[in-house]
């Protein structure tokens, strides 16, 4: 026994009705004693059940007959179909379609009791005819009224086991265990289970009422020393913990704040701009020609009339417009069109992440440097399981006179390595209009196989000399919502914004194997 | 990105090459930068990255780049005969679509196959390339039916002729009001007073571009070897490009070519023998092939992979290449372009990847650095973390939530749900409690993001928010205002609360908030009209501030 807990107070309860009432059904304890519900008598029940102080005596189920839907249908009527229908033969009606004018049931209930009738034999069909050799008032339906129907109005019950087999087998046959609406009968089991304190019961409530037991702990116990007499009540300490809700951090912000903690410590410095932009700086300084079909009307969110955003100095402008119209001095022979100054100026929400690039280079950059930002952009897209209203970007560049394409293609590299988790990737030929040559990555996912992620290339001449950068520049970019769906483990990417707390409270976080590029989350 | 399907068996008999399987073909298609969409039996899909070369965007260019990367170019379109006729321009077509270019091709007869990817190629660079047929729309002909020289007219849209596919005579004005196709392209030629027209010489109508051919000459069928083509447009370049990329596609089919001379009304251009070959060049040192791809390669092996994409011509002089792009791309307009191209030809995986060697130090963000520590603070007082999208509704904003000040609302949204860009985070969390009445509670959450505000000259700026709420039974003013004590505390900053109205909240338990003697936000219990609105159903008080007033 010492091994074992103490009695808990319920079960402390329980234990004490049995010793002064001796053996007791269920329903009388639950009705008599102090236990609080029936919650609390079955837990504790259960717990002296499996240590053997209390056992159970006896069990037995009774089952009662109720009547369902259809029953008391009947007994609205007067009758049940069968008996109605018998009745309705043997008075001389003899097709089905005669007796289904009787509105009393509808014609489904008449033709399942005529089929009910002629598969018992009662009912025969010649030429056309329904025919009843018999009185109605001898068949069994009519016991089943005498016997079910009749007591059960008089509010009698009746004991399925009670009743005559030839009965019973028509109350059983129905009493559906399922679609309970359509059944005439419902059969009602009660188990009750009659309990008695044993021996070591016995011993066990005797011994907790000799011995002060503590229970929780307060401060007074402490105060006044009364612990030093007492036994503290033994805990199962294995039962399973109730949930709490802690405070925490959302699992997309927490993947974000991985992928910002890598990029610093892979020497990366963090930009960050404005969600609205001009499109100067969006795509005119990235040297994406005014009529790209990118920048039509159906890609990008305007912003209302009378909203701007600060123009560039109007030499810098000079010079971008100057590449575009005809290379100015890059070298390059440019897009061969008037450039608007008005278009530039549209304000817009900003449609990707290398607009905060373009400002960077814009204002005197490190050299050799490198800058990422995590950036929230906006594309003109419906929402659904694959789009969001905006999304993250992380995306960045990398200066320096040494810059080439095998430097491009070692940053790749080691994005997706440290970032991605991938050890399988592969590099494409890609396009971007701001870049030439451009790169694009693709990882092997364990389940998904080859997907891309993300790309990169070198600023093109007609990007970097305008801005005043003259040494090569890297840019590069990764999509995030993708990644993070794949870490966190869901489905649909709306998910990620869930507004719904219980779901957001089920997302499972695992920071340390958030971008392996494996299924991370527990949730798939 | 512009996706293609193709016939297997046409792609290989074209490339002359044999079928080397989908994980070969994958590799191959980096030529074109192209990867395989979907491919089963004889069906191809190929999705094509390149938005800038329109050239690729049939079975007949990706077949080109392959076939030319193992046997060298073709020199397209060169040596071309005398022209095989004349089209002459009515000067009343300047301000309405000036511009044609044409050819004939002879000895190809197309199967209905090959007729059907000709008719393609025709949709799809008149769709994408050509704007929907404003800056360039196609025509096929039967050469044989057509006398030269062909007019290309401005006439009054009672013109009338029978269009392709119907079986009366029409005015130009009924083909657009009455015809499927009339309808989607008469916007581009209805505010005009002259409307386009092409006829030949013995005044039998072609066509009606860029609507519609005419029923008796303009329609080609399987077997007509002899065929003219024509393209008419809005803009000289795009124009003369689709021209040269469709003459190419049929001289790749086996077609002899022969150009169209078209004579402009002296106010005009004069006369231009089309389709124009631009003969695009584009030059470059060694050192600056080098320089940008980081490998010694030589002049000549430059050359020999410029070949390999098809270049119409390399030259080396001294220490200088020139490489001229074949007559089918414009693409080129920087020494960076071609480079690209060598190394296309070469192929990716010949690099060897290089880690940056110079070394840079990482920062975060100051105001990140800021963000953290206070979400550190926040879910120490038992908070959760939400995020919500930056953009939002009028209604749940202004109408709903009764936000003072209006966001920044979206010319042109794709649905009224996403219409504003948010001002504040509060209704992001009030949509939250709305949607979250199953999750125990209290609830305690809080969201730290980006917003947009304008001034009140119109310039738009982004803020950092921080906006807290807690939402349950017993819920109420105090709970916010401890969380952003704590927060204040953890920070040693002042706060202190002044009293004021704001519709959002309950009169006299709403206050600003002032953190070292400056108004930064705002607290308070949310008003029972507005919870109810949002269809909240226990109390709630919330607050939020500008994360820059935590600075100090």
């Amino acid at each position: 026994m010492t091994e074992e807990r103490d009695l808990h107070p319920l079960e402390k309860k329980l234990l004490t009705y049995l010793e002064n009432n001796g053996k007791s059904s269920d329903a009388d304890i639950i009705r008599e004693s102090d236990l609080p519900d029936e919650g609390s008598f079955r837990r504790a029940a259960q717990w002296l059940l499996s240590r053997e102080l209390i056992i159970e005596e006896s069990r037995e189920e009774k089952v009662f007959v109720e009547l369902g839907p259809l029953g008391t249908q009947n007994l609205e009527v007067g009758s049940s179909p069968e008996l109605a229908m018998l009745r309705a033969v043997a008075g001389g009606s003899n097709s089905l379609q005669e007796i289904q004018q009787d509105t009393s049931f509808d014609r489904g209930r008449w033709g399942s009791a005529f089929g009910a009738l002629i598969k018992g034999g009662l009912l025969k069909k010649a030429d056309g005819k329904i025919l009843f050799d018999g009185k109605p008032e001898e068949t069994v339906f009519q016991k089943v009224w005498d016997l079910v129907y009749l007591p059960l109005s008089d509010g009698a019950e009746i004991r399925f086991t009670d009743l005559p087999e030839n009965i019973a087998e028509i109350v059983e046959s129905r009493s559906p265990r399922r679609g309970k609406s359509r059944a005439e009968f419902i059969l009602n089991g009660i188990v009750t289970s009659i309990l008695d304190i044993t021996a070591e019961g016995r011993e066990a409530l005797k011994k907790s009422l000799e011995t002060v037991t503590i229970g929780v702990m307060t401060p007074e116990i402490l105060a006044e020393g009364s612990w030093k007499d007492a036994r503290f009540r033994r805990y199962q300490v294995d039962i399973p913990p109730s949930r709490i809700h802690t405070g925490r951090l959302h699992p997309y912000r927490q993947f974000l704040d991985t992928v910002r903690k890598r990029f610093i410590g892979l020497g990366f410095s963090e930009m960050r701009g404005s969600l609205a932009e001009n499109e100067f700086w969006n795509n005119d300084a990235l040297f994406m020609p005014q009529f790209h079909p990118a920048r039509d009307i159906h890609d990008v969110y305007y912003l209302e009339e009378g909203r701007s955003v600060p123009p560039p100095s109007d030499e810098l402008e000079k010079r971008v417009a100057a590449a575009h119209e005809n290379g100015g001095d890059t070298g390059s022979r440019g897009w061969g069109y008037r450039f608007s100054r008005r278009q530039s100026l549209q304000a817009i929400l900003r449609s990707q992440g290398t607009s905060l690039s373009a400002r960077t280079l814009g204002s005197n950059p490190d050299i050799p440097g490198k800058y990422f930002a995590i950036a929230r952009c906006f594309r003109y897209d419906q929402v659904d399981a694959t789009h969001l209203p905006d999304f993250f970007q992380v995306e960045g560049i990398v200066l320096g006179e040494k810059i080439n394409l095998r430097y491009l293609l070692g940053l790749l590299k080691l994005l997706a390595e440290e970032i991605a988790g991938a050890s399988d990737y592969k590099f494409l030929p890609a396009y971007f209009p701001f870049t030439e040559p451009s790169v694009e990555m693709h990882i092997k996912h364990p389940r998904l196989g080859w997907i891309e992620v993300g790309g990169a290339g070198l600023f093109r001449p007609e990007v970097c000399l305008p801005l005043g950068i003259d040494v090569p520049v890297i840019a590069w970019g990764l999509g995030l919502d993708r990644m993070a769906m794949l870490a966190l483990g869901l489905n649909d990417i709306r998910d990620l914004i869930t507004p719904d707390l219980s779901r957001l409270r089920n997302m499972k976080i695992q920071p340390d194997r958030l971008l392996t590029g494996r299924e991370g989350g527990a949730n798939a | 990105m512009p996706k293609i399907e193709v016939s297997r068996q046409d792609l290989f008999k074209l490339s002359r090459m044999k079928d080397p399987g989908d994980a070969e073909l994958a590799n191959l298609l980096t030529l074109v930068k192209g990867e395989i969409d979907y491919s089963l039996d004889d069906e191809l899909k190929i999705e094509l990255n390149d938005t800038n070369r329109p050239d690729l965007w049939c079975v007949e260019g990706v077949a080109r780049a392959l076939r030319c990367s193992e046997a060298g170019p073709f020199n397209h379109l060169a040596d071309l005969p005398e022209p095989a006729g004349e089209i002459h321009v009515d000067e009343k077509l300047e301000n309405v679509r000036p511009f044609v270019a044409a050819f004939t091709a002879c000895g190809f007869g197309p199967d209905q196959k090959q007729l059907n990817a000709l008719i393609n190629v025709q949709e799809k660079l008149a769709a994408s390339f050509g704007r929907n047929r404003k800056t360039a729309a196609i025509g096929f002909y039967r050469l044989d039916e057509i006398s030269f020289p062909v007019k290309y007219r401005a006439v009054t849209p009672e013109t009338s002729f029978i269009p392709l596919g119907e079986e009366r005579e029409m005015t130009l004005s009924e083909i657009l009001a009455d015809t499927e196709t009339g309808r989607m392209y008469a916007h581009l030629v209805e505010k005009a007073d002259l409307w386009p027209l092409l006829e030949d010489a013995s005044g039998s109508i072609l066509s009606f571009p860029p609507v519609i051919n005419s029923q008796t000459t303009g329609r080609v069928s399987p077997g007509d070897s002899r065929l003219f083509c024509e393209v008419t447009g809005t803009d000289w370049e795009t124009v003369q490009l689709t021209a040269a990329i469709l003459a190419c596609n049929l001289q790749d089919r086996g077609a002899s070519i022969a150009p169209v001379l078209v004579k402009y009304p002296a106010s005009m251009h004069s006369e231009v023998q089309t389709p124009v070959i631009f003969r695009d060049s584009m030059t470059a040192t060694t050192d600056e092939i080098r320089k940008v791809l980081g490998i010694d390669i030589s002049l000549d092996s430059a050359r020999e992979a410029l070949l390999r994409m098809d270049y119409a011509s390399v030259e080396i002089e001294g220490d200088t290449l020139t490489g001229i792009l074949p007559p089918y791309r414009r693409d080129g307009i920087h020494a960076v372009d071609m480079i690209e191209d060598i190394a296309i030809s070469i192929g990716l995986e010949s690099f060897e990847p290089l880690l940056p060697e110079q070394f840079t130090i990482g920062h975060s963000a100051p105001v990140e650095e800021l963000v953290d520590a206070v979400r550190t603070v926040l879910i120490g007082a038992g908070c959760e973390e939400i995020l919500r999208p930056a953009l939002s509704s009028w209604r749940k904003i202004k109408e709903i939530t009764r936000t003072p000040t209006d966001p920044v609302m979206i010319a042109n949204p794709m649905t009224e749900e996403y219409g504003v860009v948010r001002n504040t985070l509060l209704p992001g969390l009030l949509d939250v409690e709305s949607t979250s009445a199953h999750a125990s509670y209290p609830h305690r959450i809080f969201e730290s993001g980006e917003i947009l505000i304008s001034g009140d000259d119109g310039v738009c700026r982004t803020e950092i928010y921080l906006a807290g709420l807690v939402c349950g039974n017993k819920a109420d003013f105090g709970d916010v205002h401890s969380i952003l004590g704590s927060i204040c505390y953890s920070r040693d900053l002042d706060l202190s609360l002044r009293s004021v109205e704001d519709e959002r909240f309950i009169s006299g338990r709403c206050a600003t908030v002032i953190i070292n003697g400056r108004a930064s936000g705002v607290i308070g219990e949310f008003h029972p009209a507005v919870l109810t609105e949002w269809g909240i159903a226990r109390p709630a008080s919330g607050f939020e501030i500008n994360i820059d007033s935590l600075k100090e």
